[in-house]
This record gives structure tokens, C-alpha cells and sequence, in this order.
């Protein structure tokens, strides 16, 4: 991650607080293989205005923003897996053959 | 106290490094009582190191704390998981670290500096460009800059002090300019990591040779890298750019600037030909 995402990943996360928007924030913690994006990236799903950074693009994602879905109406953090080793065939041009290990976090709005 | 909120995390990790300190952030993922908590220790030099949210268990914590320590010591230490024991549950932990930003001084906004301040941002560097004219110290000519900068070079580091973590890169459109400044970042002290100046032989030399006279310390010149940049046969302001570009790599990183072909010499060493 580099600085300036670090930054724009904070502006949309103090927004969706200031705002009182619940949203979800996935993190890649651990990757196997060859992964579109590598350990650190991140990704905040916000309901309202949608999504800031990525953690793959077309690999994977799809499933990574179901999960923070049920992130945000549970309120429960998740540790999803994403497999992209069966994706080979796909015509996605993101197409890779690595494992990702992603924490999907609750994130609360309003003050702590 | 408790877990710290992922926008205060976040917001750590981006204001440390600016304000020249670094912080490590712990998240508990592993399934535990406590996972997605979240606390941060930030050490800034010359300040008591401060620890930031909480986990919620009654015991446990220090174990995360001492991880948090031991990567901070470890200058190789990039974001990660690791295998922990919390409350005697093992758990992992997600660890990010930021250290201090480094900053690239680019002075002379000419056509060299334009490549310059683009690679630097590129290698993570907070990259500050200034010049005397307003029409070529301007946003525009440097979008990739963090500051554009007009100052006079009588006096070019007095808005953007340097200090241990400025890497200045000499590069103005004239010889007494870069002289100038370069007079200016070898009195500061403590010294920046880096001082580079651009220039042919001989124009390195009449600027040593004039650095003596004015009673500057032998030793001193010694730091200051000039001809600037690692010796690739460069042209272009592009490739000059490039050549810079790997010196300040090779300084950060510890490199030997030599081509790794020559180095390895992997034909030589394994696949000698039977004469």
C-alpha cells in the first residue's frame, strides 16, 4: 500500500463515519500463488456510495463484496478465502492462479 | 480504552510517517473472543511511545504488544499475519507497519527535475520541487509533487526545512545556483541522507575546488554525490532520471550499483565450456 492509498482508504472511512454509514473493510492478510494484488491491499464497501480501493479486480471480488454484505448485517468480522486457481479458463483479463486470504471487518459508524 | 476504530487506524498510519515517526497496527483475525480488535503503538523520535485502543480480555495483550515491539526493531518487517497465543487461545494477528516518510528535495524545476519528481513519488518518496521562477515551479509541470516550492536559491530550504530523512537532489539550470545550495544542505545539521548534485567533471570539480576555498572540511565533500546517479550511459532527462533514480534506491537499500549479471556470473560458475 502506498502512501496515497493510505490516504484515500482514510477519507472514505472518516466519510462514512462522519456520515453514520455502516460499511465493511476488506483487507488481503495472506496470499498463495499469483494474486492480483498483494498482501495489505485493501478495499472499503460502502452501501451508499460503493467501493474505494481493490483487492483484485474481476478475481475474486465479486465474492469478497458478498461477504461484506453479510458483514454489515451481522456486524461480524469474516476471514474469507479466494480461490483463484480454478479461474484460469475465464476470460477476465485479471486472471491469476493464487489463493487470498481476506479479513472482511465490520466498520461502525458514528463516534467509537 | 477499546479497540481502536479503523478509521483512527487508518488515520494513524497515514499521519505518523508525516510527522516523521513510525506505528504498528494489530488486528486481531484469528477466531477469537476478541477478533477485529485493533490497537496501534506509535513511536516518534524524542516522544514517549504511545499506545493507542485496547483489546477486550482480561489478559493477553502483552503478548500482542511485545510482537508489535519486535517488528518495529526489525528493519525488514512488511505488513503480515502472524501466529500468536492470546489468552492462551493460539490466534492470528494482521500487522501493518509505516515508517517515517522519506522526502525528496528536487531543486531546479527544469526538464530533468519533471522525470525527477515523478520516479521519486513512484519509490514512495514525498517529493518537494523548488525553483525561483513562479513559471516553472508550478503544479502543473509537477503533478506528482506533494509541494511546488518558489523560493529564492540564496535561501531555498527556509519553507521546507531539511532534516535526516531529505534526500536533496541538485538540479538547478546553473553551476553558482547548485552551489548555493548545496552550500546550504552541507551545513545542516544533523546532515539530510542523501545530497546529489548534477554535473559534468569539471563542474563538480571547480565547485569542490571552490568549497575548499570557503573553508568547507575535506571530509564533507566526500557526501555529497556528484556526478549524480549510477552510470548506465544515460542521455535523455528520461534516462537521467532513471540513473538517479537507482542511486537513491542503492543508498536506501544498500546496494552495490553493479550489474547483476557481473555479480552472479551464473555462466562463468556453473556452465563452463569444455574446451
Amino acid at each position: 500500500m502506498t502512501h496515497d492509498d493510505d490516504r484515500s482508504l482514510t477519507q472514505a472511512l472518516e466519510a462514512a463515519r462522519e456520515a453514520g454509514r455502516r460499511c465493511a473493510m476488506a483487507t488481503i492478510v495472506a496470499t498463495k500463488g499469483s494474486t492480483p494484488r498483494k498482501v495489505g491491499a485493501r478495499m472499503i464497501v460502502d452501501p451508499d456510495t460503493g467501493l474505494v480501493g481493490t483487492v483484485g479486480g474481476g478475481c475474486g471480488e465479486a465474492e469478497v463484496i458478498e461477504a461484506a454484505y453479510r458483514v454489515i448485517e451481522t456486524g461480524k468480522a469474516q476471514r474469507v478465502n479466494v480461490d483463484l486457481t480454478d479461474d484460469l479458463v475465464s476470460w477476465s483479463p485479471a486472471v491469476c492462479g493464487g489463493v487470498m486470504d481476506i479479513f472482511v471487518e465490520p466498520v461502525s459508524p458514528g463516534p467509537s | 480504552m477499546t479497540s481502536l476504530h479503523p478509521a483512527e487506524a487508518a488515520r494513524l498510519l497515514v499521519e505518523t510517517p508525516e510527522r516523521g515517526g513510525s506505528v504498528v497496527v494489530a488486528t486481531v483475525v484469528g477466531d477469537n473472543q476478541c477478533t477485529g480488535n485493533r490497537i496501534a503503538l506509535i513511536v516518534i523520535e524524542s516522544e514517549e511511545p504511545e499506545l493507542q485502543g485496547s483489546l477486550s480480555l482480561k489478559s493477553g495483550t502483552d503478548s500482542v504488544i511485545q510482537l508489535m515491539k519486535d517488528i518495529l526493531e526489525n528493519p525488514r518487517a512488511s505488513d503480515g499475519l502472524h501466529e500468536l497465543t492470546i489468552a492462551d487461545h493460539l490466534s492470528e494477528v494482521y500487522i501493518e507497519i509505516r515508517r517515517p516518510v522519506q522526502e525528496l528535495v528536487v531543486v531546479g524545476a527544469g526538464h530533468i527535475a519533471q522525470p525527477l519528481a515523478h520516479l521519486g513519488a513512484l519509490l514512495g518518496f514525498q517529493v518537494i520541487v523548488i525553483d525561483d521562477r513562479p513559471e516553472f515551479a508550478t503544479r502543473e509541470r509537477f503533478p506528482s509533487a506533494e509541494k511546488v516550492i518558489r523560493a529564492d536559491f540564496s535561501d531555498p530550504f527556509r519553507e521546507t526545512p531539511l532534516h535526516t530523512r531529505s534526500h536533496v537532489l541538485l538540479v538547478t539550470r546553473g553551476h553558482k545556483y547548485d552551489y548555493a545550495c548545496l552550500i546550504r544542505a552541507l551545513r545542516m545539521d544533523p546532515p539530510p541522507a542523501y545530497i546529489g548534485m548534477i554535473g559534468s567533471r569539471r563542474r563538480v570539480r571547480a565547485t569542490y575546488v571552490q568549497l575548499l576555498e570557503e573553508g568547507m572540511a575535506h571530509a564533507l565533500l566526500d557526501r555529497i554525490h556528484a556526478p549524480v546517479g549510477l552510470d548506465i550511459g544515460a542521455e535523455t532527462p528520461e534516462e537521467i532520471a532513471v540513473a538517479v533514480a537507482a542511486e537513491l534506491i542503492m543508498v536506501r537499500r544498500g546496494g552495490t550499483g553493479a550489474s547483476l549479471k557481473g555479480v552472479e556470473r551464473i555462466v562463468e560458475r556453473f556452465f563452463k565450456e569444455d574446451k
